[in-house]
């Protein structure tokens, strides 16, 4: 009777392969692939090229900014920069399609600028780069944020001072 | 059509795969043995096979970083394998380094010593990614034919 119930069971469920090469795949929801980066909300500081075990993460100053590139060819998908990330601007996506020609091999790169910036204050250039929060106390109101992205790094530093004076 | 097209679309049916593990730590062919085995994935169905002689092969799967004790071996294995074949780098590992990139005793990356067609990144890829790579090293192998 067992083997009815299997036929049965097999009949009504089809083939357990997945049909993928012709058809899209099932992907978990937590897949560790492609890494994104998001420059807006980057502070800059630079702790996942620090801890990036393959190497693949790279910041370069440039004349235009700061440039972060992600190489996917030697990224081994451990998540620890995005571990790190105070602000997850670095994270994983669950895109796994990363299978290439020989020709695309320096192609497959996660590129992102932060752009220089004049100082609201100081008038100095200085990089677009987000205002770091994590010891900020009170906590930025979203307008304090707003003019914190604006100044330079002394004048950020003069701006939290007179913060905590008031 | 002539017969020699013919023999083309006949011989074009089912490439043979062969694996070289040049030094890996075994997980990407753990996902090699996945990808074949469990018929959850089954790369049988594209007509690839494994093969145990690199003489029958037609597809070259290579894990691993290419460690400087495996490279006379590797090589010579690469040349057994008769032309037209289509070589795959599987891992992150063959196709920069990975984590072993600066180490003394590693080649990597392969594509100094071996003509490398289609890279599969992940550490480990997961099976999907390698049959896709697969099939796009497929489309390669029938454009040389």
């Amino acid at each position: 009777m067992n083997f009815l119930s299997l036929f049965t069971r097999n009949l009504r469920q089809g083939p357990y392969t997945e049909p993928f090469p012709f058809a899209p795949a099932p992907t978990p929801k937590r897949f560790r692939g492609r890494i994104a980066f998001d420059a807006k909300s980057c502070e800059g500081c630079r702790l996942c090229e620090k801890v990036c075990p393959s190497g693949a993460i790279r910041f370069e100053r440039t004349p235009e900014g700061m440039t972060f590139d992600c190489w996917h060819d030697t990224c081994v998908f451990c998540g620890t920069c995005e571990f790190y990330c105070p602000t997850k601007s670095v994270g994983q996506t669950d895109d796994w399609h990363l299978s290439h020609a020989q020709d695309q091999k320096f192609a497959l790169v996660e590129h992102g600028l932060i752009p220089n910036q004049i100082c609201a204050e100081c008038g100095a250039k200085a990089l677009a780069t987000a205002p770091m929060t994590a010891n900020v106390r009170p906590p930025y109101s979203a307008e304090e944020f707003e003019h914190a992205r604006a100044l330079c790094p002394k004048c950020r530093a003069k701006f939290l001072k007179s913060r905590r004076k008031s | 059509m002539s017969v020699v097209e013919r023999l083309k679309n006949v011989a074009a049916r089912s490439p043979w795969l062969y694996r070289i593990n040049a030094g890996s730590c075994n997980g990407c062919d753990v996902e090699l043995a996945t990808t074949a085995l469990i018929p959850r994935y089954d790369v049988e169905r594209l007509g690839c096979q494994y093969c145990g002689s690199p003489r029958h092969a037609d597809i070259v799967l290579i894990t691993g970083p290419l460690t400087r004790h495996v490279l006379a071996a590797a090589q010579r294995l690469f040349e057994e394998i008769p032309d037209p074949k289509v070589t795959v780098a599987v891992g992150v590992c063959p196709i920069s380094g990975g984590i072993f990139r600066e180490s003394y005793s590693v080649c990597a990356p392969i594509d100094q010593y071996f003509p490398v067609d289609v890279n599969v990144p992940g550490c480990p890829p997961r099976p999907q990614a390698i049959i896709e790579g697969i099939a796009k090293a497929i489309a390669i192998w029938r454009q040389r034919l």
